[in-house]
């Protein structure tokens, strides 16, 4: 079958004649219905990696494949949500901007705040919410257009240590439960133990410019016990492969 | 003394504002637009608008005139050239507020604008206007109130021999001091006080209070409320619309490039071309300039200090509101108005008066930028820092305010340059009935040529002048706004 996306090597750089910075040297990588993570080291770049993945940067040399039908839903470092906006908006912006009628994207916005446990928030604004919060209409708003793969730049960096946590778990709850249309998860941290946690595979990227050291398979079944020792063997096999 | 025709004067000025104001809010978000999203448009008009901003009213006239009065029948023609030259007056900072706004915007923003597919119309409806809304509001007041200053300047447009006088207040108020009427002078001057305040209190204020979602002008009734549901209707209208069209189309971009900036480029260039300039007229602009030069660095400094000093009486003694409503009502005094009402000094303190009309064209710009957006936005842990180590007195001004501050005053400073060089019209000649005061400088020497009717030397003085204002914000601005970006900004 085919994969759901396909990159064949690819090479990026930033930065003008003279000055130019590569950050991705060849990189290749088959996403199937799975949950990858992609680890590195800050700045390595694997957010210009999900941004080439998301189609909204373009690789200077390699090819993507993509399975037709193929959407994404993006969930950001920071809420990025539009301090203009109620949450419900926030939520069912990209529905609106595609030309759904205002009803129906208020309605499938409704839908997933629900989801993400933020039931009866609808009419406030970002500036409102605590940063868990407003995280989690950032993933309400990923998963309004019913994407077939969810893309996930550090989402749980910016949280603290019980947010971030209560959120991992919510994620993988969505994404083990099949209530959403979602058939592939690609996660960037840099963070180790979140990565074992959560993945059917991780990447492990070099730092810039980033070519990939290993794939690891993580086997076991969810949910996951950080405290096992088989979870604490993979974590230190990752830490073998991350320089 | 025939209250009424006063009352209709003031309706027609207000009816001429609001109609210049209108055009200059929707060039203002389709130029800012434009420029904070494209590079071309940026590298352009930045450097354009800022000299535009320094030319006074009377340098647009050559336009107004050529376009306006010689292609359309008189009264229309005369209608639109005064509706022009006032939005010069209201137009450039607007622009600015709006360029800054979406130049400032968070560049995931964007990503999230791409990776959701949002084209051109549902990014301007979603997100370019939105985020310029506060900045809009807040300069709109300080646009405002730069537009009746200079009102009169509009309304009585005279060249050479053709006076030709539109009815409205500023020429009424003109007519009635030459005439000696003073009953109905002061009468006038009331009268236009109280549409000022009642334009700021019922609309300009509580829409600044809406967009910036504070309570700082003081503000009254429902006129406005009622105002933003027609325009928010309206808008959804405009949105929805423009979405459907969009999201069927593969491509729609409308884009509603206006101002005239190629035409006086093109017209000055022409007429430059046959120059014969002649050493005397650049001796004769140079000692004008240099004397006009250190007039306007006296007025920028004392704008700055009253500013500074202004703000620090809103925070600390909490009297914001009120002083917003006083600077906004003197702000709108027509320039006019100065030198009649002062009359009993134009022989012995000539240079006071002109001191003051000076102020009253450049002290606004630093007090507005100061109040609106540097008071507000000073940190509250900085405040708190400052009760808890008791830094009072001078040591407050030194540590504590004055670099909170200094984005709002380096910008404030800017337009009150601007405004200043736009004030020498002004402040540095008047005439009346008769009686004559010309303290020299580049303001007096515009005025003289434009009443004069010398196209030429109209011409060739703006010219100049716009070539002396680029350099020093070359020289000079830059290296300060540099500076500032690098040691103030916080982040």
């Amino acid at each position: 079958m085919q994969h759901l996306i396909s990159l064949v090597n690819i090479v990026k750089s930033f930065g003008e004649k003279g000055k130019k910075l590569k950050v991705i040297d060849g990189v290749s990588l088959d996403v199937d219905e799975e949950f990858l993570v992609i680890l590195g080291p800050s700045g390595c770049g694997k957010t210009t990696l999900l941004k080439i993945i998301a189609g909204v940067e373009k690789p200077d040399e390699g090819a993507i494949k993509i399975r037709s039908n193929t959407t994404y839903g993006f969930v950001f470092q920071s809420p990025t949500l539009l301090p203009w906006l109620t949450v419900l908006d926030n939520v069912a912006l990209p529905l609106m901007a595609k030309g759904v009628s205002k009803g129906i994207a208020r309605e499938k916005a409704s839908k997933y705040l629900s989801l993400v446990g933020l039931h009866g928030f609808e009419d406030f604004y970002p500036h409102e919410l605590s940063g868990g919060m407003k995280q989690r209409v950032n993933i309400a708003r990923a998963l309004v257009v019913e994407p077939t793969v969810l893309l996930m730049d550090e989402p749980f960096s910016q949280l603290d240590p019980l947010t971030a946590e209560a959120l991992r778990a919510e994620i993988l709850d969505l994404w083990l439960s099949g209530v959403t249309t979602v058939k592939a998860i690609v996660m960037v941290t840099h963070n180790v133990e979140e990565a074992v946690l959560m993945a059917d595979r991780i990447v492990i990227l070099t730092p810039r410019p980033a070519k990939i050291v290993k794939i690891i398979e993580v086997k076991l079944p969810r949910p996951r016990d950080r405290r096992a020792k088989e979870f604490q063997d993979i974590v230190d096999k990752v830490y073998e492969y991350v320089s | 003394m025939d209250v009424v025709q006063i009352f209709l004067a003031c309706l027609a000025s207000f009816g001429r504002m609001l109609i210049a104001y209108i055009i200059s809010f929707i060039v203002a978000i389709a130029v800012g637009i434009l420029m904070a999203r494209r590079r071309y448009a940026e590298a352009l008009l930045l450097p354009v608008l800022d000299i535009l901003q320094s030319i006074p009213i009377l340098g647009f006239f050559p336009i107004a005139i050529a376009i306006f009065l010689a292609l359309l029948p008189k009264n229309i023609g005369l209608e639109l050239a005064a509706i022009f030259l006032i939005s010069t007056s209201l137009l450039w900072n607007m622009i600015f507020g709006v360029y800054s706004s979406v130049k400032s915007l968070e560049p995931e923003v964007l990503t999230m604008a791409s990776i959701y597919k949002m084209r051109a119309f549902s990014r301007l409806a979603y997100i370019y206007i939105p985020v310029a809304r506060a900045a809009i509001a807040a300069n709109s007041i300080i646009s405002w109130a730069g537009g009746w200053f200079f009102l009169t300047s509009a309304e009585v447009i005279g060249w050479g021999s053709e006076e030709h006088r539109l009815f409205g207040i500023g020429s009424l108020i003109m007519d009635f001091y030459s005439s000696g009427s003073s009953a109905e002078f002061y009468t006038a001057i009331a009268m236009l006080f109280a549409f000022i305040m009642v334009s700021y209190i019922l609309i300009f204020n509580p829409a600044v209070n809406t967009a910036t979602q504070q309570r700082m002008l003081p503000a009254f009734g429902k006129v406005f409320h009622y105002i933003y549901k027609l325009i928010s209707a309206l808008w959804e209208l405009v949105i929805s619309i423009g979405i459907k069209i969009e999201s069927k189309r593969a491509f729609l971009y409308t884009i509603i490039l206006t101002i005239p900036v190629a035409a006086p480029a093109t017209f000055s260039m022409s007429t430059a071309t046959n120059l014969s300039m002649g050493y005397q007229f650049l001796y004769e602009f140079a000692e004008n300039f240099l004397l006009s030069l250190g007039r306007v660095a006296l007025v920028i400094l004392t704008s700055l200090t009253l500013a500074i000093g202004i703000a620090y009486l809103a925070l600390v003694k909490k009297w914001g509101s009120p002083i917003a409503l006083i600077g906004e009502v003197l702000a709108s005094i027509p320039a006019i108005i100065w030198w009649p009402l002062l009359s009993p000094l134009i022989h012995s303190l000539p240079w006071l008066v002109s001191f003051i009309v000076f102020l009253q064209g450049s002290l606004w710009y630093s007090f507005f930028n100061v109040m609106l957006f540097g008071v507000p936005k000073i940190r509250a842990d900085v405040l708190d820092l400052a009760e808890v180590y008791r830094v009072r007195g001078a040591n407050y001004f030194r540590y504590i305010l004055i670099p909170s501050l200094i984005p709002s005053i380096a910008s404030g400073t800017l337009s009150a340059w601007g405004g200043a060089w736009n004030a020498t019209i002004v402040a540095e000649y008047f005439e009346s009935s008769g009686k004559v005061v010309d303290l020299g400088g580049v303001g007096a020497m515009l005025c003289k040529y434009t009443y004069r009717g010398s196209y030429d030397y109209v011409l060739y003085t703006v010219l100049l002048w716009a070539l002396m204002i680029a350099i020093f914000n070359k020289a000079l601005w830059s290296r300060v706004f540099k500076l500032v970006e690098r040691a103030f900004v916080v982040e």
